[in-house]
């Protein structure tokens, strides 16, 4: 583009802006509408996005807050390793390796050229969280001590050429995973979601043409760093540190310390995680990139709602610190359960900010995924089944409100899975899905209320893994507000009722049942103070 | 429309009553002549009931008619969805399965506004302490797991009681395949608390995921104690007056229902408003002189604060099988669920955004120029109202590109200073931009446009619909103004502008059908399935569908069924609709092919040979209302005979255009752009390449192509 282009005009920059978004709006209705395992149709774990041909993010679709920038570091660094050049029209490629800048290896990110009278104009990807990629226990997820044991790795690999599946690459997948079925579905909608956006993007690129198109994405970025700048400038500037634990990595029950040095300076924010834990054999590690989405997630809620999510808001944020910690994790870590790491960082995040932005911290929240994941014999239909959910919990108090009740928190976003969804489909029954009374904190603004699901397995005996945490730190209070309830995890809950550790893969018999019980928010301020009102129908609805 | 009507010896009347937040509309059409005649009277918020009745009063009044001589009366109402939205819905109950009392507090579990941590759900519309599980629970087969316990229900009956409840929603798990507990549960509450209303989920939505199902019978349940007595106030002093037809209303998928079964069922009354909107731009697109032009619209309703926007096939709007009351305004449907209360009942798929004449447009901190969601409203309202309004909207900028006539506003009721716009752009958007004042108001309204441009290819490119098919119906007042512009952007060939903009929502209840839907979830596997259990399936439901047509006294040869199957992939969640095949034997065959054929249309893939599964059987059992038929408009005598006078407007340049008197139009005239055609109610803006004609039904027929 000729250096003496002129700035584009307000007209055509809003509507480009609004273009974009749309599009990758309508991959998400695709992968929705046309996806096949409960955890993408119902719960939604999956998030789309466009890049430039810099590989710069564009436009984002509001799904999952932790996909925001693991999708930003993995797109581009897929398409390089696997070279610009090779990607011709309706072509694409899958890759999910945690040590390459993405998540965890359920997060399978298909990634498509968009173009133009042969000329690529940018690329479109979108991160889906699969039911199961294989490995040692359902779902993929379980207490292991290397990557290799936590399912099939993808680096960047070529699925489609010229529109067509590559259906041996897609047999070796299916192969490995086991709900081969769901997982061609879910792959199928990813490639379809490509598909319907390419379309859409190359005609606003015929329509306004491709040298307009980049001149936008030059703006747009600039005009969002802008504003991000601005808005992170007019914040209180500093440094502030704070420290807390995870309850154990699950082989032994010795805490993990977390530290977070965050500083705001110069219209950017910073997060230090020097003095954390080294890294673990376990998967309680998270990446650069997960730790990364907890900082942006917290930046993003300080900034203008009206800030678009691209390069130029992420280009204000940065992790720094040393890799090998158990939050800045490298290859061989295992990584299934990273997002609990980062989670508890999200509210660490926050906890270290509440000194300089007292009247716009929460406390603390559940902190936690709660990822269980289960299969085995389905004997009704025949074959193998895999489910995996994750349950809501206690949000924390704010300083001028209670903690939203049953919420899922932070980083996380997901939906639950209807009853009775869940029951036409696998061969499992929930016998109780409830508020936990008086779990959440006390305080003049009292904490959110933690949830309990009970699962019974009516027909036939199952593999069960928990991979959580929180049964021994409670989420905190600030300000005099005391302390959400704990997790608890209980097998045979209206029986023998056994405590479960946090992070466990346990055979259910048939006819048994597991109980999950997940954390209440902390409360904010001193209970004295609680408006009698409050505390009266707090009273009367048995909240507390 | 407004010619002096030609006396028949026996005029009949059709009544609609169009119950605004400022006007309440009263619509007469006799029946033999077609003539149409409009009394506004002022809405009564305390009382809508009153303001229905005082219209009333003024039309027979007005227009010499006796009560005796209705013979056909329809009322559009938004009482049902300001009961939710203002907090004023009846303290209800409600009993569930034991050990899921919660599932209205729990909810989705998300939160629908990702980065606002002081976001809240919304309040469950049934607090806690009047949310009671009862011993029983039914599996997914529909096999018993534990019998319903009659006495714990009769308990929870005789607390709600106590405890102030004016009705009782029940909502077991699985009652949608076998509502054998809730039936009996009724029973028990009857007996136990006589007189109390009681909602059962396997009633008003039998549909699966119980959620959604429980928070519409919730919705209900809130809405029967306070929408039923005013129905039935209505259908007394109406039934007192002796009035010769009964009442109806209409739903929010745009058809009508009895008087009787809406008392029942107000959950189907909560989008009547907006649906009558859309079927009244339907009908007016479907009187051209030439039908084929507008059998298929877009029709654009732009208000002060929003623009709504649906689409319209051969007189049937497109639907949506649910939608959330009480939630704000976006049109985004992937994400920012749960914000309102779900409700799972056909309805017309409208997509809103803030962006309306009063939307205020601001640079904002990053620099770019934006227009609304916030609105100056009616007050203070746009700077150029002179009511204390500081910020640039939308129709500043109308005015200061010479649009309006600020002498000429809502037919000069109220003045415009075009002089405060000028002041209120150049501070907010034309200095901050470096711009000229025209050239900032220029793209104040390109950026509106724009938006509802987008709105426009959200509920049809995005669906796989080419607009270009489609003619843009506007309405509102603003609607007119934009609607060129925008249909241009679209590549659209034409732009029907109504007679009367504002009316189409009153016009709209005399131009529907008399129509129930009804839904069964089945979800079996195609293949598992034979013809017999599906036709059994469907023939039961028709035959409750033609009943409920002979209750609302739809005579025989007027009743008529359509049946539709919801098919998807084993394992997929969101169901295609496709219309069911009249073949006994042949049915499944053909519903799997129609059904892998739409879905590689939709999708772009389809398996030839992976199982398929039919989720829900619906029926919608219609009765058929004649359309009113509007007489013809007066022959013109040539748009010169209407011209006004010629002012400055600036299109892309400032050019000086003609100015025509609407009123002063009539059939065949013909007006080529650039011109500006005033009237009382809005103002439309014909650019240059555009040519207007008056059709014999009263729109104006735009033709925009070259």
């Amino acid at each position: 583009m000729p250096d003496t282009a002129p700035a584009l005009d307000p007209v055509t920059f809003e509507v480009l802006r609004n273009a974009v978004l749309n599009a990758t709006e309508e991959m998400a209705l695709t992968v929705r509408r046309a996806a096949y395992s409960t955890n993408i149709k119902t719960r939604a774990d999956f998030s789309c996005a466009f890049f430039d041909t810099k590989l710069r993010c564009i436009a984002q679709s509001f799904a999952q807050p932790s996909h925001l920038v693991a999708m930003a570091t993995i797109t581009p660094n897929a398409v390089r390793e696997y070279g610009e050049a090779r990607f011709g029209p309706g072509d694409a490629i899958l890759v999910n390796d945690p040590h390459r800048g993405s998540s965890h290896l359920n997060d399978i990110t298909c990634i498509a050229p968009v173009h133009l009278d042969g000329q690529c104009i940018g690329y479109l990807a979108n991160m889906a969280h699969h039911v199961d990629v294989g490995g040692a226990s359902p779902a993929s997820l379980g207490l292991n001590r290397e990557l290799f044991q936590e399912g099939i790795i993808i680096p960047p690999t070529r699925i489609a050429t010229g529109g067509s599946i590559d259906d041996n690459l897609l047999g070796l997948l299916l192969a490995n995973v086991r709900a081969p079925r769901e997982t061609n579905g879910d792959l199928r909608a990813q490639l379809s979601a490509n598909f319907v956006g390419a379309a859409r993007l190359s005609g606003l690129a015929r329509r306004y043409g491709a040298a307009t198109l980049a001149q936008f994405f030059d703006a747009l970025i600039a005009h969002t760093e802008r504003w991000t700048a601005r808005d992170l400038a007019a914040l209180p500037n500093g440094s502030w540190t704070a420290e807390t634990f995870r309850d154990d990595d699950g082989f032994s029950d010795q805490p993990v310390r977390l530290r977070a040095r965050v500083t705001i300076a110069d219209g950017r924010i910073s997060l230090d995680l020097t003095g954390s834990a080294p890294q673990l054999a376990s998967p309680l590690n998270c990446t650069r990139t997960m730790a990364a989405c907890a900082l942006a997630f917290v930046a993003r809620c300080l900034v203008s709602p009206d800030i678009s999510i691209n390069s130029g808001f992420l280009a204000r944020i940065a992790v720094i610190g040393p890799d090998g910690l158990c939050c800045t994790a490298q290859r061989p870590a295992p990584v299934v359960g990273g997002w609990e790491m980062a989670q508890k960082l999200t509210e660490l995040i926050w906890l270290a900010l509440h000194p300089a932005l007292p009247d716009r911290v929460p406390a603390s929240g559940k902190a936690l995924i709660v990822n269980l994941g289960f299969g085995g014999e389905d004997p009704r239909r025949g074959g193998y089944y895999c489910y995996m959910e994750t349950i809501a919990g206690g949000g924390g108090a704010r300083p001028d409100r209670d903690g939203p009740t049953a919420v899922q928190t932070n980083l996380h976003n997901t939906e639950n899975a209807p009853i009775e969804e869940v029951e036409m489909n696998y061969p499992i029954r929930i016998v109780r899905y409830g508020l936990i009374e008086g779990s959440g904190g006390r305080g003049r603004f009292r904490g959110g209320l933690g949830v309990r699901r009970d699962f019974e397995f009516p027909d036939a005996a199952c593999s069960f893994t928990i991979f959580s945490d929180g049964r021994r730190f409670a989420p905190w209070g600030l300000d005099g507000g005391g302390p959400g309830a704990c997790a608890r995890y209980v097998l045979d809950p209206d029986g023998a009722a056994r405590e479960l550790p946090s992070k466990v893969t346990v055979m259910v018999p048939k006819g048994g049942r597991v109980s999950v019980q997940t954390p209440g928010g902390g409360g904010f301020g001193d209970p004295a103070r609680r408006d009698p009102a409050a505390a009266a129908d707090d009273a009367r609805n048995r909240y507390l | 429309m407004d010619a002096q009507p030609a006396r028949h010896p026996h005029p009949l009347y059709r009544i609609g009553v169009d119950i605004g937040g400022t006007f309440t509309d009263v619509v007469v059409v006799e029946e033999h002549s077609g003539v149409v005649q409009v009394v506004k009277v002022p809405t009564t918020p305390a009382d809508p009931s009153q303001g229905f009745l005082d219209g009333l009063a003024a039309a027979f009044a007005r227009f010499a008619i006796t009560p005796q001589q209705v013979v056909f009366a329809v009322h559009g109402t938004t009482i049902a969805t300001n009961t939710i939205i203002e907090g004023q819905g009846a303290a209800a109950g409600l009993i569930t399965s034991a050990g899921f009392s919660d599932v209205l507090e729990i909810a989705y579990q998300t939160r629908p506004s990702l980065y606002d941590i002081f976001y809240d759900k919304p309040r469950p519309l049934v607090p806690r302490w009047r949310c009671i599980g009862v011993p029983e629970r039914i599996a997914a087969d529909g096999a018993v797991l534990t019998p319903l316990d009659e006495a714990a229900v009769a308990a929870a009956a005789c607390r709600l009681r106590d405890q102030g409840a004016e009705a009782i929603a029940v909502a077991f798990l699985h009652a949608y395949r076998d509502p054998t507990h809730e039936r009996r549960a009724a029973a028990v509450i009857a007996a136990a608390v006589p007189g109390l209303p009681v909602v059962l989920s396997s009633d008003v939505c039998p549909e699966y995921r119980e959620y959604p199902r429980t928070s519409t019978t919730v919705v209900n349940a809130v809405l029967v104690p306070k929408v039923g007595p005013y129905i039935a106030r209505l259908e007394q002093r109406l039934a007192a007056l002796g009035l010769g037809s009964g009442l109806h209303l209409m739903t929010s998928s745009g058809g009508i229902i009895a008087a009787a079964t809406a008392r029942a069922l107000p959950v189907h009354l909560v989008e009547s408003g907006p649906a009558a909107g859309v079927i009244g731009a339907a009908f007016v697109a479907g009187r051209l002189a030439r039908p084929d032009l507008g059998a298929r619209i877009l029709a654009l309703d732009i208000g002060g604060t929003t623009a709504k926007v649906a689409l319209v096939d051969n007189g049937v709007p497109a639907l949506a099988d649910s939608f959330e009351v009480g939630a704000a305004a976006r049109p985004t449907t992937t994400n920012g669920r749960g914000q309102g209360y779900p409700v799972k009942t056909p309805v017309i798929s409208l997509v809103e955004i803030g962006a309306g004449g009063g939307s205020i447009a601001r640079i904002d901190p990053g620099g770019a120029l934006t227009i609304g969601p916030d609105s100056a409203g009616a007050v203070p309202g746009p700077a150029c109202y002179g009511k204390g309004g500081e910020r640039p909207t939308l129709t500043d900028a109308n005015l200061v590109l010479g649009r309006l006539d600020p002498a000429f506003f809502l037919g000069g009721a109220l003045p415009l200073d075009p002089a405060r716009a000028d002041a209120a752009i150049d501070r907010a958007v034309a200095r901050p931009l470096g711009l000229s004042v025209v050239a900032a108001a220029q793209a104040i309204v390109e950026i509106a446009n724009a938006r509802m441009i987008a709105a426009l290819e959200f509920i049809s490119v995005q669906r796989g619909i080419d607009p270009r098919d489609y003619a843009l119906v506007p309405s509102g007042g603003a609607g007119p103004l934009h609607a060129v512009a925008v249909a241009a952007a679209l590549g659209l060939a034409t732009v029907i502008v109504p007679p009367t903009p504002g009316l189409n929502s009153a016009l709209g209840l005399l131009a529907s059908d008399v129509k129930h839907d009804l839904v069964r979830t089945l979800y079996r596997r195609t293949g598992d399935l034979s013809p017999a259990a599906l036709w059994s399936a469907l023939d039961e439901m028709a035959a409750s569908g033609l009943r409920l047509l002979a209750d609302n006294g739809v005579p025989p040869e007027r009743r008529e069924l359509r049946l539709e199957a919801e098919l998807c992939y084993v394992g997929q969640s969101y169901p295609l609709t496709l219309p069911v095949p009249a073949e006994r034997d042949g049915v499944l065959a053909a519903l799997d092919a129609a059904f892998r054929a739409s879905h590689r249309q939709k999708y772009g893939f389809a398996s030839p040979t992976e199982p398929t599964l039919i989720a829900n059987l619906r029926v919608s059992a219609i009765g058929r209302v004649d359309r009113p038929a509007p007489a013809a408009g007066r022959p013109g005598s040539g748009a010169a005979a209407a011209l006004k006078g010629w002012r400055n407007v600036c299109f892309d340049q400032p050019t000086d255009t003609p100015v025509y008197d609407r009123a002063r139009l009539g059939t065949g005239d013909r007006i080529a752009g650039p011109a500006i055609i005033e009237q009382m109610d809005t103002t439309t803006v014909l650019p240059a390449g555009a040519t207007a004609t008056v059709d014999a039904s009263g729109s104006i027929v735009i033709d925009l192509r070259r």
